[in-house]
């Protein structure tokens, strides 16, 4: 009867603890606890499984009467056929055969042996002591894609700078620029909910136009998350300011520190399948390996700071006291394009499974309708040691559904160019064929949509 | 568990607070230094209840500080595995949930959540069961029981488990249990 004597020399030692006179040998007294406790525990596992002690053979072989008859009605316990399996699942057996799913500040979630190796993947974000096994995060993206798919989302990845917002320090704000440094009252209506100022982290920050409604349409086709370059604190303001009722993106703000390799994001540490990912952001760079899952971002620069970040030598839309257009601006076009892949993704009239389908495919899909049936030839835009199928803006154009070819012949339709004084301009104007500057590719791509292309003239050389 | 001990701390003090209440200013000072600490051994003190016993001072050689041995009975909280606990959730996600007992941060994974119950996103992430009789979500109380401890320096970390017996919501934030 070990477990028996030990419980009755642990309750006579908690006595010990009440009165002083013992307690000088507090210290002895955790650690004797301590020990004491552990190997409670540990023997009561081990008779458990080992099925000698006689009180928990009886106390088993009860709880089998109990549970066969009442499993069904009690709900706090697991499913009946479960419970005597789980109940001595609880401590040694499952360390042997345990999975250890993930950690938890040191302790295997389910088994609660220590565990310190550094396997898996941290998910700092969602509590800063938490790891989770591969296998364990495949399980979790599989089972959460059920429930999503069943509510009709999919994922969102957002990212914050020059996408959703602009910010500045408040060092960098110009002359021209302090008028918004003045009383909130003071301002146009368009700044007064839109622009905050962040004392205690020296910033001024600029909400996009349009992302509040943004926001709310897009809740609820997707499910969002918050992936910015930026540091975990300036994550989190950010996310009050867009967020303030804490219910589009919950726990789900992913920052620098939780990138698992330096300046490229990743969907490694999204708990979401890739096939249904979609990523909004301003930089293709840092998505090397999801180029697929990406809409491109036209950026946001409202400070001119930014502005002077990215060399460009204009005024910035602060100092011009002007915004971005509210229904016709980026964020707009591109909640038109999301509500369109959303539909095409869940598509009634589609034979596959929800399952088998893969946004990425959509994507691509959309993508191709833009410059479909054209046929473009570049003329003193790509370099001619290079060939010409890697240069970006030809990518760019075949993504965009167009052909393109280095010669011409009547099929082409329009000729892209820097220099109406090329051979191959002169034949476009000849031919009554579109002259389009290599700008026209880029805002299509941007606005998801053929733009006019009266709107991108090529400039005459000076010298004809 | 609570448990009422004595333990003992050196306590230094400067020479201007010696006068007619060193003994209240050597108090004074013990409770704000201990009172809401956290160490390994002892799990968190919650309250300082008496001092039992003050020693003498001794002067430290090149400071004029001097530094008093004090005995002080207190309330501490340490939570130990197999024990079983009521707990506030704060925090809920698909890979299980977070509750607080005092000062102690709870983690309940899914795996030791009861299979009959399921994950729920929404505007209040959730756990339900399928006839949606037992819903656990911020703010729920939930007896859970404690299969992991971890000590750290200044804080304690537990996994819980509501898998057995007798575990989980306790009532449900704004309705009568």
């Amino acid at each position: 009867m070990d477990s028996a004597a030990e419980s009755l020399s642990l309750m006579r030692a908690m006595s010990l603890a009440d009165s002083p006179v013992h307690s000088s040998s507090s210290d002895d007294f955790a650690a004797f606890l301590d020990a004491d406790l552990d190997t409670i525990s540990d023997a009561s596992a081990d008779s458990e499984e080992v099925a000698v002690e006689e009180e928990s053979i009886l106390k088993r072989v009860k709880r089998r009467k109990l549970e066969l008859p009442d499993g069904v009605i009690n709900p706090e316990s697991s499913s009946s056929q479960g419970e005597p399996k789980e109940d001595l699942g609880e401590s040694s057996p499952k360390k042997n055969t345990c999975p250890h799913p993930g950690v938890y500040a040191g302790m295997c979630m389910r088994c609660g042996q220590k565990m310190d190796d550094e396997s898996g993947v941290a998910f700092g974000y969602i509590h800063k002591n938490l790891r989770l096994a591969n296998d364990e995060v495949v399980r979790l993206r599989d089972k959460d894609l059920k429930n999503l798919l069943r509510d009709r989302k999919l994922y969102l990845v957002l990212d914050l700078d020059h996408t959703l917002l602009n910010s500045s320090r408040l060092a960098d704000i110009t002359v021209e620029e302090g008028y918004l440094n003045g009383q909130r009252d003071a301002l146009p209506d368009n700044l007064k909910s839109s622009l905050f100022k962040l004392n205690w982290m020296q910033m001024m920050t600029k909400l996009r136009p349009f992302v509040h409604a943004f926001l709310k349409e897009a809740s609820n086709l997707f499910e969002m998350y918050i992936y910015t370059m930026g540091e975990r604190p300036y994550a989190l303001e950010m996310a009050k300011l867009l967020d303030p009722g804490d219910i589009y993106f919950n726990s789900r703000i992913i920052a620098q520190g939780d990138c698992t390799q330096r300046h490229q994001k990743g969907l490694d540490v999204v708990l979401g399948q890739e096939s249904a990912v979609v990523i909004l952001d301003d930089t293709e760079a840092v998505w090397g390996k999801h180029k697929e899952n990406l809409i491109l971002m036209e950026r946001y620069h409202f400070f001119a700071s930014s502005c002077k970040h990215f060399g460009f030598n204009c005024k910035s839309l602060s100092e011009l006291k002007s915004d971005e257009s509210e229904t016709e601006g980026a964020l707009a076009t591109v909640l038109k394009i999301l509500q369109r892949i959303h539909s095409l993704f869940f598509d009634e009239g589609r034979e596959d499974d929800l399952e088998d389908r893969d946004v990425r495919q959509v994507l691509k899909t959309v993508r191709k309708e833009v410059l479909k049936d054209c046929k473009v030839v570049f003329s003193r835009v790509l370099p001619t040691n290079f060939p010409a199928e890697h240069h970006t803006l030809w990518k760019m154009a075949e993504q965009l559904g167009a052909t393109c070819s280095i010669e011409l012949d009547p099929s082409v339709t329009h000729v892209v160019s820097t220099n109406a004084g090329t051979d191959k301009s002169r034949w476009a104007v000849q031919e009554k064929k579109h002259l389009v500057h290599p700008r026209w590719i880029e805002a299509s791509n941007y606005m998801w949509r053929k733009q006019p292309e009266e709107n991108f003239p090529v400039s005459q050389p000076k010298n004809k | 568990m609570f448990f009422h001990i004595v333990l003992e701390r050196n306590m230094q003090l400067h020479p201007r607070h010696f006068g007619r209440d060193l003994r209240d200013k050597l108090v004074a000072k013990l409770m704000k230094d201990v009172e809401g600490t956290c160490s390994g051994r002892h799990g968190f003190i919650v309250a300082i209840t008496g001092i039992e016993n003050v020693g003498k001072g001794l002067i430290r050689d090149g400071t004029g500080f001097v530094t008093f041995p004090v005995k002080y009975q207190c309330v501490v909280f340490r939570p130990f595995k197999g024990e079983i606990l009521e707990a506030v959730v704060t925090m809920v996600n698909k890979m299980g949930f977070f509750a607080e007992a005092g000062p102690v941060q709870i983690f309940v994974s899914n795996h030791l959540i009861p299979d009959d119950m399921e994950f729920q996103s929404g505007d209040m992430p959730n756990y339900t069961t399928s006839d949606g009789s037992v819903k656990i979500q911020k703010e729920s109380e939930v007896r859970l029981k404690i299969i992991g401890t971890r000590v750290d320096a200044t804080e304690i970390f537990c996994i819980g488990t509501i898998k057995d017996d007798f575990l989980g919501v306790i009532s449900d934030p704004g309705s009568t249990s």
